[in-house]
This record gives C-alpha cells, sequence and structure tokens, in this order.
C-alpha cells in the first residue's frame, strides 16, 4: 500500500473584516484511503493579531495516510469564524483546498466564500449580526448541489504543507 | 569485496543545522530566546542538543530594529516514521515594565524534509485572558499567562479554548540533509526541478 505523509501548518489568514478569528478545519478522503495516525480534524486558537492585520495561529496537522487507490486524495476544508469580545461567534467564511500532489514544500492559499441570505437578513445581519450558515457541511468540498446557492467572497486562509509520498513509484505512478 | 548483498535500512536519519536568526518585536526590546525541539514517538536525537537558551539582545539605534540572536541549532534524529515529525519551539522572553521576565512570544514550525538551504519566518504569539480585569491585574502584579510547557505549542489538541495575541516574528535559518530515506521509498521532492516561485504569508516581513 503507499503511504502520504501531510505534515505543515494553518499559518493564518487575511482579507477578512474582522481579525480575532479561528478555524475549524478538517481533511476529508475517499474510501481508499485510511487514516494510520493523527488527527484528521481540529479546530485553532482565536488570535488578536497586534502587528497588521493578518490572524496568524500555527496549527500543526501531521497526518499519516495509506491507500489502496488514487481516487479521494485528500481535501483540507476549513470554516473561518470570528469570537467577539463578548465570546459570540459568528461564521466568516467556508473554503477547502486539495492536498498537493507532488511531494515537498507548498505554500497554499486557500480562498473562502460567505453565504448569502436575502436583502432582509443581510439587513439584520448588518445590526445584530449572525448570517446563514450551512445545514450539510459536506457542501464545502463537494460541487454536487451548489448551484443553489449564493456566496459573497471572503478572504484567504495560508496554510504550509509538507507532502511526502511512500512506495508510490513502485506502482508506477508519477508525481 | 564480501559478497553478503548489503541489508534493507530500516532507520533513517535527518541532520539538522542552522541558527535563530533574528526577531521583529516592534513593542518590545532587550529579548532572549529559549528553543526545543518537539518529536513524536518513532523519533530520538542521536547527536546535538535538543534544547538552548540564547543571549540577551536589544534593538540598534538604526532604522532597522531587528533584534539579532545568530543562536546556532544542530541536531540530528534517527526515525523509522515520518508521523511526528520535528518540530522546533521558540519561546522569547523579555523584562516588562517593573523588571520581571515575562514571556513575549511562542512559536513552532515543522524542520523542513527536503535537503536544502531553508529560510522561515514565524509568527510569534503569547496566551491572552479574556477578562479585562484579569488583563489589569496580570500587568500591575507582572504574572502574564504563560504556557506551563512550551510544548503545547507544537500540538494541535486543547488550542480551540486558547486565546491568543500575536505580536512578533522569528527568523530561522535550516540546513538539513536526510539518509536512507530513498531508500525506504520515501519521496521527498516532485519528480522535475522544484518549483522556486513559492511565496510564503510571512515572506514580506523580514526586511533584509
Amino acid at each position: 500500500m503507499a503511504e502520504v505523509h501531510l505534515i505543515g501548518q494553518i499559518v493564518g489568514a487575511s482579507g477578512f473584516p474582522r481579525s480575532s478569528l479561528f478555524c475549524k478545519w478538517g481533511i476529508h478522503t475517499g474510501g481508499a484511503w485510511k487514516l494510520l495516525s493523527g488527527l484528521r480534524e481540529g479546530q485553532t486558537q482565536v488570535d488578536h493579531p497586534q502587528l497588521g492585520d493578518v490572524a496568524y495561529w500555527c496549527h500543526p496537522i501531521d497526518v499519516h495516510f495509506a491507500t489502496k487507490g488514487l481516487q479521494g486524495w485528500p481535501k483540507l476544508h476549513v470554516q473561518v469564524w470570528h469570537q467577539d469580545p463578548f465570546g459570540r461567534r459568528e461564521l466568516y467564511g467556508y473554503g477547502f483546498c486539495h492536498a498537493p500532489s507532488s511531494p515537498g514544500w507548498h505554500a497554499l492559499a486557500c480562498v473562502t466564500w460567505l453565504p448569502r441570505g436575502s436583502w432582509p437578513e443581510r439587513l439584520s445581519q448588518l445590526f445584530v449580526g449572525g448570517g446563514p450558515q450551512l445545514l450539510n457541511s459536506d457542501l464545502i468540498y463537494t460541487g454536487a448541489d451548489r448551484y443553489r446557492l449564493q456566496t459573497t467572497a471572503a478572504g484567504t486562509v495560508h496554510l504550509e504543507l509538507g507532502v511526502l509520498l511512500r512506495h508510490f513509484a513502485r506502482y508506477g505512478v508519477e508525481c | 569485496m564480501a559478497a553478503a548483498a548489503a541489508a534493507a535500512p530500516t532507520v533513517f536519519l535527518l541532520m539538522v543545522n542552522g541558527q535563530i536568526e533574528s526577531a521583529q518585536f516592534p513593542q518590545f526590546d532587550d529579548l532572549y530566546c529559549k528553543y526545543c525541539f518537539v518529536y513524536g514517538h518513532d523519533w530520538a536525537p542521536t547527536t546535538g542538543l535538543e534544547e538552548g537558551i540564547s543571549q540577551i539582545t536589544s534593538k540598534n539605534r538604526d532604522a532597522q530594529q531587528a533584534l539579532v540572536w545568530n543562536f546556532p541549532i544542530d541536531i540530528t534524529f534517527k526515525s523509522t516514521n515520518p508521523s511526528g515529525w520535528p518540530q522546533i519551539v521558540v519561546s522569547v522572553y523579555g523584562p516588562d515594565l517593573f523588571g520581571n521576565d515575562v514571556v513575549r512570544g511562542y512559536g513552532a514550525v515543522h524542520v523542513p524534509f527536503t535537503p536544502g538551504s531553508h529560510r522561515r519566518t514565524i509568527p510569534m504569539f503569547v496566551p491572552e485572558s479574556t477578562s479585562k480585569l484579569q488583563k489589569i491585574t496580570s500587568w500591575l502584579m507582572g504574572r502574564h499567562p504563560e504556557f506551563t510547557d512550551p510544548k503545547v505549542v507544537a500540538q494541535g489538541e486543547g488550542r480551540e479554548v486558547t486565546t491568543v495575541r500575536s505580536q512578533g516574528f522569528v527568523t530561522i535559518s535550516f540546513n538539513v540533509v536526510t539518509k536512507d530515506m530513498k531508500k525506504l521509498g520515501y519521496d521527498v521532492s516532485p519528480s522535475d526541478m522544484q518549483n522556486p516561485s513559492i511565496v510564503s504569508l510571512t515572506d514580506g516581513i523580514h526586511n533584509h
């Protein structure tokens, strides 16, 4: 069986309207993949940046997969949330990106989007906060029912991921 | 010459040397740093120092405002499994208004795994209390929140309940050499030439 190691960090996020942010992340893989060690989901700390407005998390990722096939290559999905001084949490963006398929160190910028409500919902969101959220978070990384959604662009999540492959050459796979 | 074939290796080696070059903390001065390595169960250091404490440095009067340590790192690990790849955890300390030693930042980064020279600029953050009263009392008493064990910074569990404040950057340079990773079947770089156009989020930070 071939093995894949994803070793790196969720570095931080930029381009969001406010900067007291945290991120819930997860890695989704297809049926042929088995997680051997590491955590496949987690939540970062909340960061209040003092210099500039980029929120830095430096959340480590160290997962080890074994696989029998190339389908279902790992996808990393993120949800960026904002925590205000009262402790309330508000969604600021959804995003996903595939884990890189060539070995080595990669700096990834994962773009995010926010579901957009109708204009009465947007008006109340301006005053009270909150906003529509996805009922089924699978939609973050699949394209199946996306045509029903209307969204706006949100900021970018920055990741640095190193990819280590084992025995791929043995099966004739070129990466 | 011996006719016996060489036995297949089961262990690979990772040799890292380099330095903690400098830091940028616009609000603080007179800082020193400590580093330590955090690694998984399958890893063991064979030679070199796992931890160290640097000198105390202060900013020059010129416009650069960098704090330079130039502090050497030299360690070799052996392992059977890339899981738990070593991370270097850096903690920076300095005096507060009343002269107590308080922590100014924690940061961690994985040791790069492609052989060659690498430079990383890592953001440094301190834990922060969420209540304003707690912040005032800690400023008066000189006891700011800190992690009981800096190695917590290298782990992902338990972070969802912490609030932190990022307030500086540290630049570290590494030279990495590995042995027997190819023989064990690991690919660490792509088949074609390495992509030179990778830009990290913190690349614009260092000004030298």
